[in-house]
């Protein structure tokens, strides 16, 4: 398999340059939408420190400069990670919070995905070997509906069964254990902290708390991947090469397990990554209905303290994010599949 | 064109799902129209609070409240039916929208090509990439509640969706033979080039609308139920479901009213259902790819 | 004499949208082991159809009727089709398009390794050395193992195609138009290649082909198809010197000749359609010789010792 590092740096290239754009517009936001920049980019203080604080974020924009020089200072800020100070999560750095947030988003993304692909491997295999039959069927409409299920609906039928079930789901972990056993939150990922920490308890707490959200966002991926897995497994087993290992006696279970499963891996890969980010969105509303800290806590504390600072940095750092996923994507693609000559 | 329309029309026909879609939607559509006429109570639908509020508070379903009443007492029920209205309104505003903007900057680039052409796939990779609900974040902070701030943020980001199919589309139709003659002909009418290409990709362009129109109604249910779009009270279903789970509301407070939370979200999945339905079934009947026969060697 | 195939009215049709058309009218064949016999018509005269029921691939919608007897298997009898360890053990199949015939995520190593595990059990390394070996009875080297197809040549990936089929070690070999896929001054040496592992490995060979030139070099036998039936069979010197049929004679003036000047004369319209029954010949509409008995459809002429021929002019065939 050959890969050209060419192929990578023009996909780096490209990659950038659109992350430059993605700035250039969220800067845009600040300065278009109604509203005094800097008093925005304060948060609309009330009281005896506002004045202070909006003449703090003026110089923190720089507005009093040209504007390509603002959009250069702004993207340089971003990147060395020199935003300021949060307004939802007071006194911390807005790049601090970002990264936590995005780490207990990104395990529950995460998990749901561990659940979905492989069950959707499962599901639209067997669906599109026995064809027509009552598994396809069954397979195929509950796809349907599924994918049309509104996943915070869902996510709130989960912890509505459960509460009433007495089960504790809400939140990340349980803060009476916290307290107990001293946990302290480091890259914002629950589940790595505690294991980081030696905790146990902590460990155990958050992983089944995190399984009732994970469900309501895996809807989505089953849905979706399922469809797609029937699909490539049917045009898969219509190829010529197929045919002509049958009549080389080739067996049926090699077939399956080697050829077509094989054939059907970078389109899987591609889709995935793509649904991925998509899936993070929907989580972070999961994650506001179930009140665990994450990406969506932090829009919900940003609505109710006017953070229009962190709004416009989530905007940014959601989008680099999906830029990113989609170039790795691609280069995993040129990579795992012989037939994409480079 | 028409002609191709009776006949995929006609074989959707055949299909199951595709009358289920049909019906779903059909019914949707005629509650958007009469539901201030067939409610009970249409002004608690629009979200005013009756007269004696306090007694009425939170009731479960009965035969005088279908649905039960809301935290403020009102008819569910009506709150729920007229959010039907909202939901096309919402849904078709957006989609329409989106289409003849994304339409138009597709086509444009697919056929002078050069720089629009590559602005157009700059600017397109950069909207992709954002998400909805943070816009909609932005919007809300900067102009307040309203459905507004639902429908901008949903058209910032799909618009981009269209533009890059109807690229694509239209760059396969642009290299079509008859195209370039009309070009060499000297047709400098843009309009009568814009007709050939345009009219060719309409088609697949409006069974994807149609299937969108789902995925839409969802986002921008959830752009709503997170307080970001229109405000509380409102006929819409991602609303409702704010207030029993954010506004006023909480664990507490749904777990003993369930209807609050179970109504307009059953409401959202059937609508979006019905149109997915709908869509996939045009969309098998167009794409001939799909139309081949499956024979499997087991 | 042990007879490799034997088909007795063997009929093969597909059922599509509630129709069926018929590829395959009655076919009455024997092929004796060891021999290699080309089977030569136009497109959609069903010749692939019959290969696909030699090698046991017709589709799950097509249905049989009438007996195929390959050794002492029988594969179809009725509409039953029993190919159980006929595929790869018995038969062999060499197909059309080598380039989309081979699996673009495996080695050509792998191929071996996977055909071999199926057939025989075998090991990755002993599937290896049986690799290198059968590859060089097709003239490619052994460092072809590690390639992936689309980095060979369309030559050599049929040649590899072709070595697979050996590795098998079927005693049927059924070639599917085996040199449509490859340029033109490599048809020769692919068809002499074929002709050359027959010979020495003792195979029963099928070579189905319109390419009636190149492959009569290596035939035994010739039979010629149109619209479903074989309309004469006969060693090669008697049907390309003294065909039987005024399809046959047509055909052979249609073939050009490097060297030769004659006039090429296209044969006029075009083969009948698959899904009617016809009573009469059916070459009937494009046939210059025709008369009063052709309304009826042909019984077999015998004409010598293993040459057949369909045609109520068979005898005194005045083409000639």
């Amino acid at each position: 398999m050959t890969i050209s590092l060419n192929y990578i740096f023009k996909r780096l290239i490209l990659a950038f340059c659109v992350v430059v754009g993605v700035l250039v517009f969220s800067y845009v936001l600040i300065l278009a939408t109604p509203g005094d920049p800097a008093v925005k980019w304060a948060g609309n203080p009330r009281g005896p420190g506002a004045v202070k604080a909006i003449q703090l974020a003026r110089e923190e924009l720089g507005l009093d400069k040209p504007i390509y020089v603002q959009i250069a200072v702004f993207m340089y800020n971003f990147f060395t990670g020199n935003l300021g100070y949060c307004i939802a999560y007071k006194g911390q750095h807005v790049v601090q919070v970002m990264i936590t947030s995005f780490m207990s988003t990104f395990e529950l993304t995460l998990l749901a995905y561990v659940i979905s692909v492989p069950l959707a491997l499962y599901l639209g295999l067997y669906s599109a070997l026995k064809r027509g039959g009552i598994f396809d069927n069954i397979v195929q409409s509950a796809s349907v509906v599924l994918a049309s299920t509104p996943t915070y609906w869902l996510a709130t039928l989960l912890l509505l069964v459960f509460t009433i079930l007495k089960i504790s789901v809400y939140g990340t972990a349980s803060p009476r254990l916290i307290a107990e056993t001293g946990f302290n939150t480091i890259t914002g990922s629950y589940l790595l902290d505690s294991v980081l920490q030696g905790n146990m308890q902590v460990f155990v707490d958050s992983f089944l708390r995190m399984i009732p959200p994970a469900l309501a966002i895996s809807i989505y991926p089953i849905g979706a991947l399922t469809r797609l897995v029937r699909v490539l497994v049917a045009k898969s087993l219509l190829e010529d090469y197929v045919k002509a290992s049958i009549a080389l006696g080739v067996e049926r279970g090699t077939i399956i397990r080697y050829f077509v499963v094989r054939s059907i891996i970078p389109s899987l890969v591609q889709v995935s990554g793509l649904s991925f980010t998509y899936s993070l969105i929907d989580a972070m509303v999961v994650e506001a209905v179930f009140g665990r800290r994450g990406l969506g806590s932090l829009l919900i504390g940003a609505l109710n303290t006017a953070d229009f600072k962190i709004a416009v940095t989530l905007i940014a750092f959601i989008a680099i994010f999906y830029i990113f996923v989609n170039t790795l994507v691609d280069i995993l693609q040129a990579l795992i599949d012989p037939r994409v000559r480079l | 064109m028409i002609q191709r329309l009776s006949t995929t029309l006609n074989r959707s026909f055949k299909k199951t799902r595709f009358k289920i879609g049909l019906a779903i939607s059909l019914l949707v559509i005629f509650l958007a129209i009469f539901a201030p006429y067939i409610v009970p109570r249409p002004q608690e639908g629009l979200g005013y609070v009756p007269y004696d509020a306090e007694a009425k508070k939170l009731l479960p379903p009965s035969t005088e409240y279908l649905f039960g009443t809301d935290l403020l007492g009102r008819d569910l029920f009506s709150r729920v039916i007229m959010g039907a209205r909202t939901a096309l309104l919402q849904v078709s505003i957006v989609v329409i929208v989106s289409l003849l903007l994304g339409l138009l900057l597709g086509v444009m680039a697919a056929y002078f090509k050069g720089l629009i052409e590559v602005l157009l796939n700059y600017f397109t990779e950069i909207f992709m990439a954002m998400p909805t609900i943070v816009i909609a974040l932005v919007l809300r902070l900067t102009l307040g509640h309203g459905i507004h701030v639902t429908a901008l943020s949903l058209i910032l980001t799909w618009w981009a969706w269209y533009a890059r199919i109807s690229y694509v589309y239209a760059r396969g139709v642009v290299e079509l033979d008859y195209v370039i003659l009309a070009k060499l002909a000297g047709l400098h009418s843009f309009k009568i080039i814009y007709r050939h290409v345009i009219l060719n990709i309409i088609q697949p362009l409006i069974v994807q609308a149609i299937t969108d129109l789902g995925s839409v109604l969802l986002e921008a249910a959830a752009i709503n139920f997170l307080g970001l779009g229109v405000q509380p009270g409102y006929p819409e279903w991602g609303v409702i479901l704010y207030e029993g789970v954010f506004y006023g509301g909480g664990v507490e407070v749904f777990t003993r009213a369930p209807w609050l939370i179970v109504f307009p979200g059953l409401f959202l999945l059937l609508t979006t259902l019905g149109f997915s339905l709908l869509g996939d079934c045009l969309r098998e009947e167009i794409d001939p790819q799909l139309r081949r026969r499956w024979h499997l060697w087991f | 004499m042990v007879l490799a195939i034997v088909m007795e009215n063997l009929k093969v049709g597909y059922i599509i949208e509630d129709e069926v058309f018929w590829a395959v009218k009655g076919v009455d064949l024997v092929v004796e082991e060891g021999t290699t016999l080309c089977i030569i018509g136009e497109s959609g005269c069903g010749k692939s159809t019959l290969a696909s029921a030699i090698t046991g691939i017709l589709p799950p919608y097509a249905l049989t009727d009438g007996k195929l007897k390959l050794y002492d298997r029988i594969v179809i009898s009725g509409q039953l089709r029993n190919y159980s360890d006929v595929r790869g053990k018995i038969t062999a199949y060499i197909p059309q398009n080598p380039g989309t015939s081979l699996n673009p995520f495996l080695t050509v190593e792998d191929h071996f390794y996977y055909v071999l595990k199926s057939n025989f059990k075998s090991s990755r390394d002993f599937s290896k050395k049986i690799a290198i070996e059968i590859l060089s009875k097709v003239n490619l080297n052994s460092s072809v193992l590690e390639k992936y197809p689309h980095e060979l040549s369309g030559g050599m990936q049929q040649r590899v195609v072709i070595a697979l089929a050996l590795a098998t070690n079927a005693q049927i070999l059924v070639a599917d138009e085996p040199t449509s896929f490859i340029d033109a001054y490599l048809r020769l040496q692919i068809i002499e290649l074929l002709g050359r592992l027959q010979r020495e490995l003792k195979k029963t060979l099928i070579v189905i082909t319109h390419d009636l030139l190149t492959t009569s070099i290596i035939c035994d036998y010739i039979a010629i198809m149109y619209a479903g039936k074989v309309v004469e069979i006969g060693p090669r010197e008697k049907v390309l010197r003294n065909p039987r049929h005024p399809y046959t004679k047509m055909l052979l003036e249609t073939t050009p000749i490097l060297g030769a000047k004659k006039q090429l004369k296209p044969i006029p319209g075009e083969p009948p359609s698959l899904s009617k029954e016809y009573q009469a010949c059916l070459f009937l509409d494009r046939c210059p010789y025709k008369n009063r008995e052709c309304h009826s459809d042909p019984q077999v002429q015998v004409i010598e010792n293993s040459h057949y021929s369909k045609c109520w002019k068979a005898r005194e065939a005045p083409w000639l």
